[in-house]
């Protein structure tokens, strides 16, 4: 009975520390980010203050431009091979995965110097080499993503039968495949694009300027401003993975409904 | 239609090595595409690294780097560094499987989903934001500090300040804790009810329960777990530049300061150095990281 | 080590809204082995565990050698359990997993592996001592857990569906082994499935439950052919389940009139259950009542499934002999055997 008494408060307990640990900084950052002048004027200036800013847009718009473009690439590259992995090629599943998992070893400042000096000059000098190292960068969560995604489903027995019933290579693949890989593939995609809008280091070591960097920059300048902004980014953030989260966790138990 | 399927059960019966041998290879082909993408992108540009690391700045083999980096300054980075992993990697560990513990055993199915996601977002939390945030609720004029003041507790009264050791690894526990609760929650999802049923029909008490079972299977992930909080910490290069103003000597820093090229321009070199020195210490984590993962994976579905 | 009487006395227990146990009683013999057979949710898995002591009960108690051990806690209860599935401890290979339970009871380090091995030798495992669960087949880890139960000389055996997640022909070879082991230790037994071919199988009597009470605990024979409830007589075996007219104790169905048992049901329309070998197919005969709709060849028996007159559909279980010469679309007869037939409501 005792016992009982004692497991009912350790939940409450832990709890309470956590919700103070997360909202005390970001709470901070709000009140701090609504300051204006001073410690006890409040009012939206920081935020009216970002928004007139040209650059924000801009910044935004190149961090975009560098996310959709390693979407893209994650898209043509990474899904059709896990796909293939899982069709046709099983036995090669151990190899693709230690290889996928090769970039989580190398920490990222290194592997911003190895592209600085090993990638040919042409690609450097365009922003979009940033596209392709942030496919590299989140390669070993995609690959997983994929992975366990498509291994959940008997993605090789339906696309036999398929196949069996008279579909061709392009049918089974748009009818069969696609909408039954779609959480996965999707699941990834926004891994992607989560990862590259919030990319830091290998961005301005590289010396490319994207949102976070202008970030930092406005930093120097109007520092309530700056950390308005990190307080957008990170409800952005928040909002979006909580979305992600709620999307698949609905789909998740649609279709284990099904299976009952 | 069906004159295929008759040759295909012609055939299944048969294998010779030469059919199997190239079916092996040609299976492989549509694998290529991420092969060389990896090829070109990570392992070339790595290998330059490792190679350049062994040259001096006119291009001759040499030690020179190798040297370079043993010594002070550097030196003192890897050890800064290091210290930080493991400080970091200690004060997030703990806490973080408490937490674990306490969520996946009493919590209920709604509120586990919760900490998922939420762990899921702090844990990518990193960077300038964070530590901006931190300023803004720590700093001098932050809105916590002002709290506690009124509270009594001025933390400024002595050196405090948020721009040191301490003052990183306090602000690294707002991503390092929720990690270790992600990478560690699926150990303690994995003790099945059915061990400790089993455990307390055999005449064990929960205590010996958690002593020959429960935490022999824990241990190893919470190692692995560790392992990987170092790796974070000591590679973590963003928060660092925007909590530190040169005062503290890490490695990722140090090899920022290099290609920015705020330091001599002849210390080219010496950055790959650094760069091969990081991976090492890396690896050394990461990959027991790994290997135990897998092995715990087979016990935990 | 003495066999134990076990006792089940008025035991409930509800989760919530839902009944999970009404009153459940039952006396279980020293050497018995008994079988609680149901479908899920039927209460089975729960009066089991009530017995190991992991689950509380409302109500009622449970009764070891006449002692009351309701309020003993389950590790103090001295009683081997074997679960589903999963229930090995991955961190201990075979031998280790056998020993825990002497291990508990602080026995030797050599003394317990040296029995673990003697019980590894009587379950057909010696050689995967050394082997930790992953490495062995499903089969092989109930074997190892069957083994870790009878290591601590319990006074009553529990087994929770330990059958269910293996296939077809290690289900069959096990659940032998089981009993042959039940036989030669003379261990009380407790036995929870869903199966009523593996509970019929090896059970001396079998408890057949649904929703939380005991409908009739019986030997399989007397389950079989003279079920108590018509939730008793279709679970077990399979049943024909015919309309016919009561009047009294005459039943009128397919033509013929049949006396049946005293019962409490009224005159008029009624369910008659026939089991299937109790109908016989008598062909080229001019009183047709049926046609034919497929055969099937058993071996021995052949199972013949024909369509009554106003589309009711009737099984029969024949002697191969005889019905080689019947095809779908054939008119027969069917005549019914007037032993054991029973009624139900409609």
């Amino acid at each position: 009975m005792a016992n009982m008494r004692k497991r009912g408060l350790l939940v409450p307990i832990t709890l309470t520390a956590c919700i103070i640990f997360i909202t005390l900084p970001f709470g901070s950052a709000t009140e701090f980010s609504f300051r204006d002048g001073g410690k006890t004027k409040h009012s939206l200036a920081a935020y009216r203050w970002i928004l007139a800013q040209e650059d924000f847009l801009h910044y935004l718009g190149v961090s975009f431009r560098l996310a959709l473009g390693a979407v893209l690439i994650t898209l043509v590259i990474m899904v059709p091979t896990v796909a293939w992995l899982h069709l046709k090629a099983q036995r090669f599943r151990p190899l693709m995965e230690f290889l996928t998992l090769l970039p989580l070893v190398v920490p990222v400042v290194a592997l911003a110097i190895g592209a600085q000096s090993a990638l040919p000059e042409a690609l450097q000098s365009s922003e979009y080499e940033l596209s392709f190292m942030y496919v590299v960068l989140a390669m070993p969560y995609t690959y997983r993503a994929l992975d366990i995604g498509m291994s959940a489903i008997p993605l090789k027995t339906i696309t036999e039968a398929a196949r069996g019933l008279g579909a061709s290579w392009i049918k089974a693949i748009t009818f069969v495949i696609a909408p039954v890989i779609r959480n996965a593939v999707v699941g990834s995609l926004f891994l992607t694009l989560a990862l590259s809008l919030g990319e830091f280091t290998l961005t301005s070591l590289l010396h490319w300027d994207t949102f976070p960097t202008w970030v930092t920059s406005v930093s120097q300048q109007n520092i309530i401003g700056a950390i308005a902004l990190s307080v957008f980014s990170l409800a952005a953030a928040f909002f979006l993975l909580f979305a992600i989260g709620l999307v698949t966790m609905r789909s998740k138990s649609d279709a284990t409904e099904g299976q009952k | 239609m069906t004159s295929t399927t008759h040759n295909d059960v012609v055939t299944k019966g048969v294998p010779s090595r030469g059919t199997l041998g190239r079916h092996n290879l040609s299976v492989a082909i549509p694998l290529l595409p991420v092969m060389i993408f990896l090829g070109f992108f990570f392992f070339f540009p790595m290998a330059m690294v490792f190679i350049d690391s062994f040259k001096s700045n006119e291009g001759h083999w040499s030690l020179i780097n190798m040297t370079t980096i043993l010594n002070n300054p550097y030196r003192m980075a890897f050890i800064n560094s290091i210290k930080l992993g493991v400080v970091s990697a200690v004060t997030a560990s703990i806490p973080g499987a408490f937490i674990a513990y306490v969520i996946e055993r009493k919590g209920s199915q709604s509120l586990r989903r919760l900490v998922t996601s939420l762990s899921g977002v702090l844990a990518n939390t990193g960077g300038v934001p964070l530590a901006f945030m931190f300023v803004a609720a720590f700093g001098a004029e932050g809105s916590a500090v002002m709290i506690l003041k009124k509270l009594g507790w001025n933390i400024y009264a002595g050196h405090f300040t948020l721009f040191s050791f301490t003052g990183i690894v306090v602000v690294y526990l707002y991503f390092q804790i929720p990690l270790m609760i992600i990478v560690f929650s699926p150990a303690i999802h994995g003790i099945r009810k059915e061990w400790r049923d089993a455990c307390e029909n055999l005449g064990a008490t929960p205590i010996q329960f958690w002593r020959f079972v429960g935490l022999p299977l824990l241990l190893p992930s919470f190692a692995a777990s560790f392992l990987l909080l170092f790796a974070s910490a000591f590679a973590a290069y963003a928060t660092a530049r925007a909590m530190t103003v040169g005062n503290i000597a890490l490695v990722p820093l140090q090899i920022g300061n290099l290609v920015d090229g705020n330091v001599q321009v002849n210390q080219a070199n010496a950055g790959k150095a650094l760069a091969v020195g990081m991976v090492i210490i890396s690896a050394i984590a990461m990959i027991p990281y790994l290997v135990i993962q897998k092995r715990a994976r087979r016990w935990q579905t | 080590m003495s066999s134990a009487t076990l006792e089940i006395q008025g035991i409930s227990r509800r989760f919530g809204e839902v009944v999970a146990l009404d009153e459940l009683n039952i006396k279980i013999k020293p050497g018995e082995l008994v079988a609680l057979l149901g479908p899920s949710g039927c209460g089975k898995t729960t009066a089991l565990r009530i017995v190991a002591g992991l689950e509380s009960t409302d109500s009622g108690h449970v009764l070891l050698r006449g002692k009351d051990m309701t309020e003993v806690s389950a590790n103090h209860r001295n009683m081997g359990m074997v679960f589903q599935a999963y229930s090995l401890f991955p961190n201990l290979n075979a031998e280790e997993n056998v020993a825990f339970g002497l291990q508990m009871r602080k026995v030797p380090k050599l003394n317990r592996l040296t029995k673990a091995r003697e019980l590894l030798e009587v379950v057909g495992l010696n050689t995967q001592a050394k082997r930790f669960p992953h490495q062995l087949s499903g089969g092989q880890q109930q074997r190892v857990a069957l083994a870790r139960a009878l290591a601590i000389e319990p006074d009553v055996l529990l087994l929770d569906e330990p059958l269910s997640a293996l296939d077809a022909q290690v289900r069959a070879n096990l659940r032998e082994e089981i009993r042959r082991l039940q036989l030669s230790l003379g261990t009380t037994t407790l036995f929870v499935t869903h199966d009523q071919e593996e509970a019929m199988s090896i059970s001396d009597r079998v408890g057949v439950m649904n929703n939380g009470r005991l409908e009739q605990i019986a030997s399989p024979d007397e389950l079989y052919n003279k079920p108590a409830t018509a939730f008793v007589a279709s679970f077990v075996g399979l049943m024909n389940r015919l309309p016919g007219v009561l009047n009294s104790q005459i039943v009128e169905v397919l033509g013929q009139r049949i006396s049946v048992a005293e019962n409490d049901l009224a005159n008029g329309a009624v369910k008659v259950l026939i089991r299937p070998e109790r109908v016989s197919v008598i062909q080229k005969t001019g009183e047709n009542n049926a046609k034919v709709i497929t055969r099937s060849f058993l071996g021995a028996s052949s199972r013949i499934i024909c369509e009554m007159r106003d589309g009711t559909v009737i099984q029969s279980l024949v002697a191969s002999a005889g019905t080689g010469s019947l095809n779908p679309g054939d008119e027969v007869k069917l005549v019914i055997d007037e032993h054991d037939v029973l009624v139900a409501n409609v």
